[in-house]
């Protein structure tokens, strides 16, 4: 009797999932390995990563923070993937989600009962107006929107940074190349983790609900897989892109006012903190899978944590780059993997 | 019979040119091919037979050297080789023109032909590659038009380049795949034609097929192959229908006539559920694809399209459910014209659709079987709670589909192609004749399944039409459209050529009308005019 | 670098106990004479450094380095933590956070984190930290600089002196009083030598861009513009001003070869002998919150040694300037207008320091930055 790999159209979720928590071990593994050859020692770095990270609140409510904006852009990602597209976008929404929420927060005045919703309006706003001429070109002309969201990105960027260093800039003491202090803040939810991650928790898990239990989410699921069987089917495929496009850039845009309202307090050049991009990683890692949009954030969040935690250690940035990029990395390789199965050579089933 | 002119003149007693033995080769789960033993002898034609599945493609790409067999040695005159990879196979003098054309369409015929080619000279001008294409041609007596562009030429035509290009690479071994699917009768004669002359000058050619009367026609040898392993090689002249027939399926079948009805009201009688006033419609790209089109369809009739693949199949068959919007013209449906194209509106009104491919358009590959299943009922009380889609009910309903379509499904989570072809055409089918209470329309719904799926899924079309439903049956086999329609009108170049009742019908005027020839049209019934 | 500048500790103390009366800020007040924090002994000390680019940008953050080194040199038992590359996001105050969690007692951020530093700041009152840049003062916190505009017009005049178009160009990060006081006092310095000088600005949106920078080195050039100066913290215009053959002043540190013949000279700050003095004073128990410093020229600001194709009559006409200024006479002295032409300095008036460190209006004659 013997055996062979074989590879499968379709890999088992369990093996999937397994081969996922390898990938990570590994990277994991090389770097504490280029770690050693840099004559630092793993272990104790290691260990103080775990400590800083889960010993104390400090670190775990940095956790918090940081995942709050990576599951909301990596949502957005994850939604335009379920209907097949990329909004590689997500940065320039979390940007224009920002700067309208700011807007708002600077300009109006009335108790922060209300500002605070009037500025969550003005995010999903601000996103959903990013993303609209993508939206457009892709549903009625075919225009690639990888590039058309992507290009929107350092229109948007540079669009903040005139308003921060420009005519918002704050005049007063304090912060330079930003607005002054917004009045309205996200209450605190634990420690330094404000609403916010609340929010993204919930718009997640409404999210997943939405795409796996109503006849919209089964729409929009066939309009991605095929949009030919759709138009079969007499699902209207446009329909759902458009709707699909827009709710992806409110997710990004309420990202960026989170980050204003929450953490950041002021409108800055840096606000994105490159979370748009984070958030294509995010759903990568996730797949087509909103749940699976928490566990990549919060490895992210780790990653990136650690890599503050390493710095301060002796580590450079770049290694910090490269680490993530191993994850990516093992995780491709292991995906495809998870597609090859042992089976034995004899056996015959059609 | 074989046609006795084109019996080779050194028949059978020629050397081996290639020789397989042992082949074998897995596929998760499953043997495509174990233990096959081929010779393929100079100026002989040799047949492959079998049903879907039995291993004939595999069998071919290991010849080819797209796979690597797991077991077993070729031989080319007589000395064992290895192929790596299709150049090797190439460099072998194994050629293989695909079902499906593997030609760049923006390119012309000289550019195809040169096109990854290690004699293509370098830095040749459009005119030098037009005149070597010329050249070629001429040596192997294929008419080509080498500066014309591939999307302009027609199927045979394409099929033309493909074998030429083969054969410029100096082929000795022509495999070709289902070569007639895409051709006219008269086309299919010229290309009968060409490989006797190649055969003729010493080479051969392997010839798979599902048409056992070509088989019978062309070939010198037949070798059958059942479940992945060969049944049978046998000199063609000891074989007829029924025998292949027999090898192929391993019992004995006999396409029945189905038209036989006892009892049953006129043509004329029965009442319209669909009728076309003068549609006119565009193709993917924007070109005039129908025009003009008159056709009424009627309940408890199967009306049969007839016509060379291409000629405005795909675009009746979405215009008439729903999916392709008019340029001109009117849809009425149960009576009432629709204002818009709509195919969620046709199908609830009970129109039914097997689509030409189903891969392409009739299944979402990636997504569950259960999704697929039920893209036909998911707005239904069956799946749905209002706005809610209950993936549970959804389960139900695909496990009722699976059960009636006969499928065997370990887990319905898995994605749809996952399944093999065959069991992806019968949940189709199975999915659409549920909601097919009017109108079934079905293209090539016979493509891809084997002889033995092919009478279940006719025997259901004609329990439709005996319960009162529309059947459209769009199809290139004619023997398939005779023998079940009660109907049939030919499409030629968007327009209708004719309609008339199946009975008054022969093969032969059939053919010229699908050649776009209108002298010997019979007398027409039932056409609105 | 060949130019020896004599280090005068009393100088910069003397600014240093004047602003302290005088240099007092709106918005968050620090406690006059706030208690010194308790002594620390060397071998428990840690001192943290927050860089904002690669300490290998033979520029700001090269120089930053320098001082931590200076400092691991004077007090070799102490341990210092050096982070780069640290953005101007909610990932700053992780870093200064990390620090605090590391157990430093002194912590220097090289840039002005503006909010993100502050809030660690008042979450962590027995920390002493110092803002380069910065605005606000605590028990805990105060903040340094430079006075670069002076030397920056000294490099003004040299370059009122070579432009033969009359037209400068100059390559900013973003507009903040930084950049605006050195464009200004750099367009100052040329028009004293060349009064219908101009000076467009072109903003790159980072303090560490070599592509960035590159190209709008290449857009002012293609305006005519035939000297070019900026707030990079890396060498990559002079190297597009050796290409295109045109003159170019630097800051941070002597980068004449990456263009012998562009080079004119650089603005060299050097923060080891504050850094070591603010570090003993945190270790004797003597340093105290509310420290404003502005570091003067010839005491941790000043040019750098003249380019070698700089004529020895400019380089002389520049260094006398460089003496009055020395000696106490302030080029920033009325009547200065804006970009509008309006005045806003009247003549006989004269900026004082404060107005300088927070400048955030264009002189005339500059273009591109102001809002």
């Amino acid at each position: 009797m013997s055996w062979r790999l074989q590879r499968f159209p379709s890999p088992k979720p369990s093996v999937a999932l397994a081969v996922r928590a390898v990938a990570i071990l590994l990277a994991l593994v090389v770097g504490g390995l280029v770690v050693a050859v840099s004559g630092l020692n793993p272990f104790a770095l290691g260990n103080q990563v775990m400590k800083s990270t889960f010993g104390s609140s400090f670190g775990l409510e940095d956790l918090g923070l940081l995942a709050t904006p990576l599951i909301l852009t990596g949502l957005a990602v994850m939604i335009t993937r379920r209907i097949g597209l990329w909004n590689i976008g997500a940065e320039g929404q979390f940007y224009a989600g920002a700067l309208a929420a700011a807007a708002i927060g600077l300009f109006v005045e009335g108790p922060a009962w209300l500002m605070l919703p009037a500025m969550f309006l003005a995010g999903v706003a601000g996103g959903m107006a990013w993303i609209t001429i993508p939206t457009l070109a892709r549903a009625f002309v075919g225009v690639n929107e990888l590039i058309t969201t992507l290009l929107l990105n350092f229109v948007a960027t540079l669009l903040v940074y005139y308003f921060a260093t420009g005519p918002w800039r704050d005049r007063g003491a304090g912060t330079l190349g930003s607005t002054p202090r917004i009045r309205y803040e996200m209450p605190e939810l634990w420690g330094m983790v404000h609403w916010g991650f609340a929010i993204a928790v919930v718009l997640t898990v409404l999210a997943a609900a939405v795409l796996s239990f109503t006849r919209w989410g089964y729409e929009v699921r066939i309009s991605g897989a095929n949009p030919e069987n759709a138009l079969y089917a007499g699902i209207p495929v446009r329909r759902r892109i458009i709707a699909v496009m827009l709710l992806s850039g409110a997710v990004a845009g309420v990202a960026g006012m989170l980050e204003v309202a929450g953490t950041v307090h002021r409108l800055q050049g840096g606000i994105s903190n490159n979370f748009g991009y984070l958030g294509i990683i995010v759903a990568v890692l996730a797949r087509t899978s909103c749940l699976g949009v928490f566990a990549a954030a919060a490895l992210m969040a780790f990653i990136l944590n650690a890599g503050i935690i390493l710095q301060t250690q002796g580590l450079t940035t770049s290694a910090i780059v490269a680490l993530t990029g191993l994850v990516l990395l093992f995780t491709a390789i292991g995906d495809e993997f998870a597609h090859y199965r042992l089976v034995r050579a004899d056996r015959a089933t059609a | 019979m074989p046609d006795p002119r084109l019996r080779p003149v050194n028949g059978g007693t020629a050397h081996s040119l290639v020789s397989l033995r042992g082949i074998a080769k897995h596929f998760p789960g499953v043997i495509a091919n174990a233990d096959v033993d081929l010779d393929i002898r100079a100026g002989e034609i040799h047949a492959l037979l079998g049903e879907n599945g039995a291993g004939k493609s595999t069998l071919m790409n290991i010849l080819t050297g797209i796979y690597q067999a797991d077991a077993g040695e070729i031989a080319i005159d007589g000395k064992p080789v290895r192929f790596g990879s299709p150049l090797d196979a190439i460099a072998a003098g194994i050629g293989m023109v695909h079902q499906h054309f593997k030609l760049v369409q923006a390119f012309t015929v000289a550019e195809n032909i040169h096109l990854g080619w290690g004699e293509t000279p370098r830095l040749a001008s459009a005119r030098q590659l037009e005149a070597r294409t010329a050249a070629i041609a001429e040596k192997f007596n294929l008419a080509v038009r080498p500066d014309a562009r591939i999307h302009a030429l027609s199927a045979g035509e394409q099929q033309r380049v493909e074998i030429l290009r083969v054969l410029a690479r100096d082929a000795r071994v022509l495999i070709l795949d289902e070569p007639t699917a895409v051709l006219t009768p008269s086309e299919a004669r010229e290309l009968f034609k060409a490989l006797d002359a190649f055969r003729k000058s010493g080479n051969a050619v392997i010839f798979i097929s599902h048409k056992l009367h070509e088989v019978l026609e062309i070939s010198d040898r037949v070798t059958v192959l059942r479940g992945g392993r060969k049944v049978a090689t046998h000199e063609t002249k000891d074989c007829d229908h029924r025998m292949l027939a027999g090898l192929m399926v391993g019992r004995e079948i006999v396409l029945g006539n189905y038209r036989d009805r006892s009892a049953e009201p006129g043509n004329d009688a029965r009442p319209t559920v669909l009728e076309l006033r003068n549609v006119c419609a565009d193709d993917q790209r924007g070109l005039p694809a129908l025009r003009n089109i008159d056709l009424a369809i009627r309940a408890g009739e199967i009306l049969g399209i007839a016509g060379v693949a291409g000629n405005g199949q795909r675009e009746l068959s979405q215009v008439i459910t729903g999916i392709r919007p008019l340029v001109s013209g009117e849809i009425l449906v149960g009576g009432k014209a629709v204002s818009h194209q709509d195919a969620a509106a046709f199908a609830a009104f009970g129109i039914g659709h097997i689509p030409e491919d189903r891969l392409r358009s009739g299944l979402a590959p990636s997504l569950s079987i259960d999704d697929n299943v039920v893209i036909r009922e998911y707005k239904t009380d069956a799946v749905s709670r209002g706005p809610f889609f209950d993936p549970r009910a959804a389960n139900r309903l695909a496990r009722t589909i699976a059960a009636d379509a006969e499928v065997a499904i370990p887990d319905f989570g898995m994605p749809v192609r996952n399944l093999s072809g065959g069991n992806q055409q019968r949940l189709v089918a199975r999915r659409e004749i549920r909601i097919a209470r009017k109108v079934l329309v079905a293209a090539y719904p016979s493509r891809g399944l084997d002889i033995g799926a092919i009478n279940t899924m006719l025997r259901y079309f004609v329990e439709l039409r005996n319960q009162g439903v529309a059947v459209v049956l769009i199809s290139e086999d004619l023997e398939e459209l005779l023998s079940l329609s009660d109907r049939i009108a030919v499409l030629y170049e968007g327009r209708i050529m004719s309609v008339f009742d199946a009975e008054s019908a022969d093969m032969e005027t059939i053919g010229l009308l699908m050649g776009g020839q209108t002298a010997a049209a019979p007398a027409t019934s039932g056409a609105r005019s | 670098m060949n130019f020896q500048y004599s280090f005068s500790r009393r100088r910069f103390l003397a600014l240093s106990a004047a602003a302290s009366s005088s240099l007092i800020m709106p918005g968050w007040v620090g406690k006059a004479g706030a208690a010194p924090l308790a002594a620390i002994k060397e071998e428990d000390a840690i001192i943290a450094f927050g860089l904002t680019g690669p300490v290998s940008d033979e520029g700001w953050n090269t120089k930053q380095n320098e001082g931590a080194k200076a400092i691991q040199a004077a007090f070799p038992k102490a341990k210092t933590l050096v982070v780069e590359s640290i953005p101007f996001s909610a990932d700053a105050s992780r870093t200064f956070r990390q620090f605090v969690q590391e157990g430093a007692q002194m912590v220097f951020s090289t840039s002005n984190y503006g909010d993100f530093f502050a809030s660690v700041v008042e979450r962590s009152p027995e920390v002493a930290f110092l803002e380069a840049d910065g605005r606000r003062v605590a028990d805990n916190l105060g903040w340094y600089y430079a006075a670069h505009w002076h030397p920056t017009y000294v490099l003004g005049v040299a370059a009122g002196l070579l432009s033969k178009s009359g037209k400068l160009g100059f390559i900013a990060s973003f507009p903040v009083p930084m950049a605006i006081s050195s464009s200004n006092a750099f367009m100052m310095g040329a028009r004293s030598v060349n009064p219908s000088a101009t000076l467009q600005v072109i903003s790159i949106n980072s303090w560490f861009d070599p592509q960035g920078a590159n190209q709008a080195a290449s857009a002012l050039i293609d305006n005519g513009c035939d000297f070019l100066f900026g707030v990079m913290n890396e060498a990559s215009y002079l190297q597009v001003a050796e290409q295109r053959g045109v003159r170019a002043a630097m800051w941070s540190s002597d980068m004449r070869r990456y263009g012998k013949n562009a080079y004119v000279s650089s603005i060299i700050p050097d923060w080891t002998a504050f850094y070591v003095d603010q570090v003993r004073k945190r270790l004797e128990g003597t340093w105290s919150g509310g420290g404003q410093t502005l570091l003067p020229l010839g005491g941790g600001i000043d040019r750098d040694a003249w380019g070698e194709t700089v004529p020895a009559e400019v380089a002389a006409k520049a260094d006398a300037v460089r003496e009055k200024i020395i000696g106490g006479w302030s080029p920033f002295t009325g009547e200065i207008k804006d970009t509008t032409g309006a005045v806003r300095v009247k003549a006989g008036e004269t900026l004082d320091e404060v107005a300088l460190y927070n400048w955030d209006w264009s002189v005339e004659g500059v273009s591109g930055l102001s809002t």
